[in-house]
């Protein structure tokens, strides 16, 4: 019976997004604006029985980061000019111990970068000089490793230059921004794995001179995973660290808005990540490093540390979902949705 | 006292030879002696409680227990009873089947007390004949699993099933021990050297189905919660049912009852052990067969059809040389196969591992008491005329009887 209901409602929800394909003028009259909020609604309310999901919602308060807000969160530095006329951006970089609510009612204890997982969104331009000031905080030793081109002293792994920092002491990686593209940073102390695993890494974006063609959205997607019970196994998959997030908390576009997507895989433990896009297809810019896209597709697959670029817009309104398409990941919490409306000039152009 | 009247039967300790010294000595200062150590107990206890009795010993790490009690699932849903049993109480708070997180409900609440029970919940479209491993992750992350070999829907008490587990009771049960009972005219006829060698082979039966007993009860207690202490609950069980019966049997030595009325009880006594043994095969059966880990088949049943026949021949052995009634055998019958229907209908329907391994326990205690004392009987029986190798013979015969019909079952 139960089962019946559900599916019922599921077809309503369908019907919606079917209306709201056949015209913002017929949705209009009938007052309904957001035809996606009642797919929404049948997702994820009574009936969200009918598919993967977590109980409860993180504390994101308490966590200190929300991963909505990660999405477009920038640091760009402390920007001054060198004497020589060089960009100087100075980034500061904490490493601490820290509970995270890794999924509702489940405390991991992570070590993070600036109080959260995953850190700070480094941006800057080819050629500036970089500065990133360390702490160590942690109760263990670790260092940041970047993703780029830079001399040995910097490249933060043991023996080379200070090697590892040690609890209480700090250190400045100092190098020249090459090449532009989408790049990271994480922790290179060993055991590498769980020094990754438990949260030290980020993403660490080179602008090319005179910067990407724009666009309306900019997104920052870590594809991650936690290993609760430290079996070197992930437990919960998620971008952006908190399993099925986007999926409770669906991202707002527009139809037609254009939408660039930096994705960075950092799961541990399982070799091969993925990113599938619902009725759409996107263009592919393996590491940012070409402006020219590789690729037209829906899907793309990352090992460790790979990265790429996605540009796309949607085409019709509706609640569509991104996942990893090693569907295994995607009922364990890498599931979101793009909940893409009608852009409000639009409807109301031809509601006149 | 019972040895006491032991040697002097019918007689009784007169009002005057009572001893008085106990009451003269009981005075208020008494009663302060043997309250202060309890007072003071109640006041180290309070002072451990609010102040921590000055030791730093607080545990790093979370220790959780969670035991699974019972999987029930019907067409769309999935209902794991558990049980906390670690020293804090414990939060589900994740429910992971065939990795997939899936929304769950956990009744009464996520969080549950130490010792205290809950049920999770899962809606869940899981097909008939697969495989399911579900893990629960609580606060701590930590993960307790829960393998579903095999998906059925889990019999209710309806009228069929519950018709299905009276009939594999009977079968298991009732039914060998009658037609054991059955063989009672031919034995009569037997000479008195071949009643013995059948007392001696119901002696090694009860040896070898009180050790299987223990190893059930054993097994069992692997899926106790530890605060339960299985194995003290086994040994518990197994000592006051021996001293029980043993104090049964002397008090009926006491009243004076002659030695065809003594041979009787023991029979009876046989029976009561041979059916809580049955009651424990009947729990093991029922809750195997909600586990999907037996198929009754045909030759399952056909084994214990075989095995339990000698258990009716253990029965009527002490008293082949006497005239039981009709009512007596049908009686014992009654008393040595039902608890195998109602084992079936527990162990079906409510299956508790903590009630099983009693049950284990006691029957346990019943088996090798009703050994005991037959071999008391056989010891009377070698005073009149010696016959060493025929009790041999007979013990031997009897615990290679059940090894060889127990393969039919294993």
């Amino acid at each position: 019976m139960k089962s019946r209901v559900t599916r019922r409602e599921f077809f309503r929800a369908g019907i919606f997004t079917v209306l709201g394909t056949a015209g913002a003028a017929t949705l209009a009259q009938l007052g309904l604006k957001k035809p996606a909020r009642a797919a929404v609604l049948a997702h994820e309310g009574e009936h969200a029985g009918a598919m993967p999901s977590t109980v409860g919602e993180v504390d994101h308060v308490r966590n200190g980061f929300d991963p909505t807000d990660i999405l477009t969160d920038f640091d760009y530095g402390t920007v001054s000019t060198l004497p020589d006329g060089q960009t100087l951006r100075e980034y500061s970089l904490v490493a601490t111990d820290k509970t995270i609510e890794v999924a509702p009612g489940i405390d991991f204890p992570a070590w993070v970068y600036n109080g959260r997982i995953p850190g700070p969104t480094l941006r800057c331009v080819e050629g500036d000089r970089i500065r990133v000031h360390f702490f160590n905080a942690s109760s263990h030793p670790h260092t940041i490793h970047f993703h780029g081109i830079h001399p040995f002293e910097v490249d933060g792994v043991p023996g080379a230059g200070p090697g590892v920092i040690p609890t209480g002491e700090s250190f400045t990686y100092e190098f020249d921004a090459e090449p532009f593209g989408l790049h990271l940073y994480h922790c290179h102390v060993f055991p590498l794995a769980r020094h990754i695993a438990k949260g030290l890494y980020g993403t660490f974006i080179v602008d090319p001179q005179g910067g990407w063609p724009p666009v309306d959205h900019e997104y920052v997607m870590v594809m991650n995973g936690i290993d609760v019970d430290f079996d070197d196994e992930n437990d919960f998959y998620a971008v952006n660290t908190i399993p099925f997030h986007y999926q409770l908390h669906p991202i707002p576009i527009k139809v037609g808005e254009t939408v660039r997507i930096f994705l960075v895989n950092l799961l541990e433990f399982d070799p091969i990540n993925s990113f599938h896009l619902h009725a759409n297809f996107f263009h592919y810019y393996p590491t940012g490093t070409s402006l020219e896209p590789s690729e037209y597709t829906d899907t793309i697959m990352q090992a460790q540390a790979q990265r790429g670029i996605l540009e796309f817009a949607y085409k019709y309104p509706g609640l569509f979902m991104f996942h990893a398409h090693k569907t295994e990941f995607a009922e364990l919490g890498w599931t979101g949705n793009f909940e893409v409306t009608v852009a409000e000039g639009a409807g109301d152009g031809h509601a006149e | 006292m019972a040895t006491q009247s032991e040697s002097k039967p019918g007689v009784r300790p007169s009002k005057g030879v009572r001893p008085t010294q106990g009451a003269r000595s009981f005075s208020v200062g008494t009663a302060v002696l043997l309250i202060l150590p309890l007072v003071l107990l109640g006041g180290i206890i309070a002072l451990f409680l609010t102040t921590g009795g000055g030791l730093q010993l607080a545990s790093p790490v979370p220790v959780e227990a969670l035991t699974v009690e019972r999987t029930v699932m019907a067409p769309g849903t999935i209902e794991i009873a558990v049980r906390n049993g670690g020293p804090e109480p414990l939060t589900i708070a994740q429910v992971i089947i065939n990795d997939a997180v899936w929304p769950m409900d956990v009744v009464p609440r996520r969080t549950i007390p130490r010792l205290g029970r809950a049920t999770v919940r899962l809606d869940y479209e899981w097909v008939e004949g697969e495989a399911y491993a579900i893990r629960l992750l609580t606060g701590n992350a930590i993960a307790f699993d829960v393998e579903i070999p095999v998906a059925f829907t889990t019999p209710t008490p309806t009228g069929r099933t519950f018709l299905s587990f009276t009939l594999i009771g009977l079968y298991v049960g009732v039914i060998p021990i009658y037609l054991g009972i059955l063989w009672f005219p031919a034995l009569r006829a037997l000479e008195r050297r071949w009643m013995v060698f059948l007392l001696a082979l119901t002696v090694g039966l009860l040896l070898f189905l009180g050790v299987d007993t223990v190893v059930e009860a054993l097994e069992q207690a692997a899926s106790v919660p530890a605060p339960f202490q299985a194995i003290g609950l086994v040994a518990i069980g197994a000592t006051a049912t021996f001293v029980l019966l043993m104090a049964i049997t002397r008090r009926q030595q006491a009243i004076g009852r002659d030695e065809a009325d003594r041979r009787l009880a023991l029979a009876y006594m046989i029976a009561a052990g041979i059916g809580l043994h049955n009651l424990g095969e009947g729990l093991a059966i029922g809750a195997a067969y909600n586990l999907g880990e037996i198929a009754l088949g045909a030759f399952l049943v056909v084994g214990f059809i075989i095995q339990n026949i000698t258990e009716g021949l253990g029965i009527i052995a002490p008293v082949l040389r006497d005239r039981p009634s009709l009512r007596n055998l049908a009686l014992m019958g009654l008393i040595g196969g039902v608890p195998a229907v109602v084992g079936a209908w527990i162990g079906g329907f409510a299956p508790s591992a903590t009630l099983s391994v009693l049950f284990f326990g006691i029957g346990t205690g019943a088996i090798f008491e009703v050994a005991y004392e037959i071999a008391g009987m056989l010891r009377k029986d070698m005073a009149k005329e010696s016959m060493p190798l025929v009790i041999f013979a007979g013990v031997f015969a009897g615990m290679v009887l059940l090894w060889v019909t127990g393969m039919l079952i294993k």
